[in-house]
């Protein structure tokens, strides 16, 4: 994992002691709500329905043993006991109070933590594959370029007030899971015909009001000139995104209106005017000196079956079906990738609680390399587990609640805090996805359906990525009622699409009836093997639509 | 037109509160003042002088509805804040 230097160390302590001062100011009256709102917002506070909101962030989604204890810890005694972890990596706490908040992030600090980038129209928290420096299909560990990209993003003085929030997501493999073409910058690590390694740039993808899926701008951008590509395609927005209107700010809405042809050439212009001073050129020290804390861990030498797990398969059925969904490929022999679910039947999407927290630091340590991710998809992932030991971890995570094997399946449910806690929000989310989990709890009927997602926002602007759920559902005021529209067709993966309104909506009740018939649509017209995608994508939406609205 | 609740939140803990006219900012819905239209946006700029001292941020009305002598948040989200999570009822005001 990184470890701060003495600047990044220095950074954080002083902004949590910059914000201290400002809290007082504000708390004494030298600072109106005005002039502070911004100055909150810069390190991640929010004024939310119930109290402050600390939105925590979670560059790549890596943590360590160390920092899950820290997050716990603050949870405990400066919040209500429990976290929530967002579609976008980060954690965030409903129940801050302002005084405190300067002690919350001094806490932080001491983990190399901090609230930077979590809001704001700057580069936000840098997201990644979870499955980074272990999955089988990596190309390389985005997190190296993640963390470079980090460092040049973090307090950028000619992007910290872009005419909008501006997100970059990258994945090392071919295989999407980072969701990167519904992100204003999609990188994808890439290998060319010379064998060389280099980055595919996509802008312009986006959710929320107006949903894009990006544009490729540089099909093989090499590592030295990656930064310099970035700062091109930021300056091209920087200088002619909008900022008239903020629902038009975003980049997406700028390569929408020009064309990604004419994006491409204004980017290749400004890249080719940066590349000429050549300051922005990334030394191919640096690169290394970053790789170099993203080291492999030490792997032993195994055997890629393992005696212990064919044996604890085949006594345990419960085991055998979290293994089914919930163990992924790695890239050693003998190791495995687990998915520790935050979806159990009924609980709240992303929810974990600082028990738990704490407890799965001591299985980290006792099992995975002392390291933990988490996914945009609302669960954490175990990167580098011993095949051997995968069930006395799975015997461990049950009594914790954490075992649910239904990672990629119908009840492993995204969705936003929705109006239960989002000042934002227009209808409630977390009920919604609560009551389909509970009607389709059924653990032999969710593998029978396979890989589903369903994916909830509680309002426009789409963090329970509703747009790209294969089942998405959007929440909305209709005259002072909630009422549920659905959307069928989407996906946030490498295949990306955006999902279609299928019809009007529903009410909390019959958007659960709505959610079980277009499955059942499904089960009746799929064919060996299709997922519920693909099933859609062949027949169209007409027979879900005819079946759905059949009086 | 229905009456009106003035809300805001408390400036150092993030508190839901309401405003009671006697006793000041109240933390319970059924203590707040129901404002009949013609008084709710003289509460409302009367509530500018509280963000001043620095006592409450965000002051807006809402709507409610008085059944049986009680107000009742016309929306949803009234009824979360006054309430807690709807998803956790061991949180917020409810749980008290």
């Amino acid at each position: 994992m990184y470890r701060y230097d003495e600047f990044d160390a220095q950074l954080v302590r002083e902004r949590a002691e910059q914000f201290r001062g400002q809290v007082a100011r504000r708390l004494s009256g030298d600072l109106t709500e005005d002039e502070f709102k911004p100055l909150r917002l810069m390190n991640g506070l929010y004024l939310q329905l119930h109290s402050y909101m600390l939105r925590i962030a979670i560059p790549y989604g890596t943590l360590s043993a160390r920092q899950v204890r820290k997050l716990a810890h603050i949870a405990r005694v400066y919040d209500r006991g429990y976290g929530h972890f967002t579609t976008r990596q980060n954690l965030q706490l409903h129940w801050a109070q302002l005084p405190k908040v300067p002690d919350m992030l001094v806490e932080l600090a001491e983990v190399e933590m901090h609230c930077m980038q979590t809001s704001g129209n700057c580069v936000r928290n840098i997201t990644a594959d979870h499955f980074a420096g272990a999955a089988a299909d990596e190309i390389e560990d985005p997190r190296i370029l993640s963390e470079i990209v980090r460092q040049w993003s973090t307090l950028h003085p000619e992007f910290s007030f872009l005419p909008r929030k501006f997100k970059i997501a990258v994945s090392g493999s071919a295989a999407d899971r980072a969701a990167i073409l519904v992100h204003d910058i999609g990188i994808q690590i890439v290998r060319n015909t010379h064998g060389e390694i280099g980055y595919r740039v996509t802008v312009g993808g986006g959710l929320g009001r107006s949903p894009f899926i990006g544009h490729e701008v540089g099909s093989f951008v090499a590592k030295t000139d990656i930064l310099a590509f970035l700062e091109a395609v930021m300056r091209v927005y920087n200088e002619s995104g909008r900022r008239d209107n903020i629902h038009k700010a975003r980049i997406k809405i700028l390569v929408h209106q020009i064309g990604p042809e004419e994006m491409r050439r204004r980017v290749e212009r400004e890249f080719a005017e940066i590349r000429k001073s050549g300051t922005l050129e990334l030394p191919e020290a640096e690169i290394a000196r970053i790789a170099a804390y993203f080291a492999p861990p030490r792997f032993e030498e195994l055997a890629d079956e393992s005696v212990e797990l064919e044996a604890a398969t085949r006594k345990n059925a419960g085991f055998a079906d979290w293994l089914k969904t919930n163990v992924h490929a790695h890239k050693m022999p003998g190791y495995a990738i687990a998915t520790v679910s935050l979806k159990r039947i009924g609980d709240t999407p992303g929810d974990c609680s600082s028990d738990q927290m704490d407890a799965l630091a001591d299985l980290m340590e006792e099992f995975g390399q002392a390291e933990i991710r988490v996914t945009h998809e609302q669960n954490l992932v175990l990167p580098h587990l011993r095949k051997r030991d995968l069930f006395a971890l799975w015997q461990k995570l049950v009594p914790l609640g954490l075992a649910s094997s239904n990672h990629g399946l119908v009840t492993d449910i995204i969705c936003c805090p929705g109006l239960d806690y989002c000042d934002l929000a227009n209808a409630r989310s977390i009920n919604i996805a609560q009551n389909i989990a509970q009607r389709f709890a059924d653990l032999e009927r969710q593998h029978n359906l396979g890989e589903l997602k369903i994916k909830i926002s509680g309002c426009i602007n789409a963090c329970g990525h509703h747009h790209v759920g294969h089942i998405g559902i959007l929440g909305v005021d209709r005259k002072g009622v909630e009422n549920y529209q659905i959307l069928l067709g989407g996906s946030g993966a490498e295949d990306a699409s955006l999902g279609e309104i299928l019809g009007p909506g529903f009410d909390s009740e019959g958007i659960v009836d709505a959610v079980e018939n277009v499955v059942g649509t499904y089960e009746r017209l799929r064919q060996s093997g299709e997922r519920f995608l693909d099933t859609y994508r062949r027949v169209g939406p007409t027979p879900f639509k005819d079946r759905l609205y059949a009086r | 037109m229905m009456p009106h609740v003035l809300t805001a939140n408390r400036l150092s803990v993030g508190e839901v509160v309401y405003w009671s006219g006697s006793k000041g900012w109240v933390s319970r819905l059924n203590e707040a003042e129901i404002l009949p239209d013609d008084k709710a946006e003289a509460a409302l700029k009367g509530a500018a002088e509280w963000v001043e001292k620095r006592e409450v941020v965000a002051p807006y009305l809402f709507e409610v509805r008085i059944l049986g002598g009680t107000a009742v948040p016309v929306k949803t989200r009234e009824a979360i804040r006054a309430a807690g999570p709807s998803v956790r009822r061991d949180l917020g005001k409810q749980a008290d």
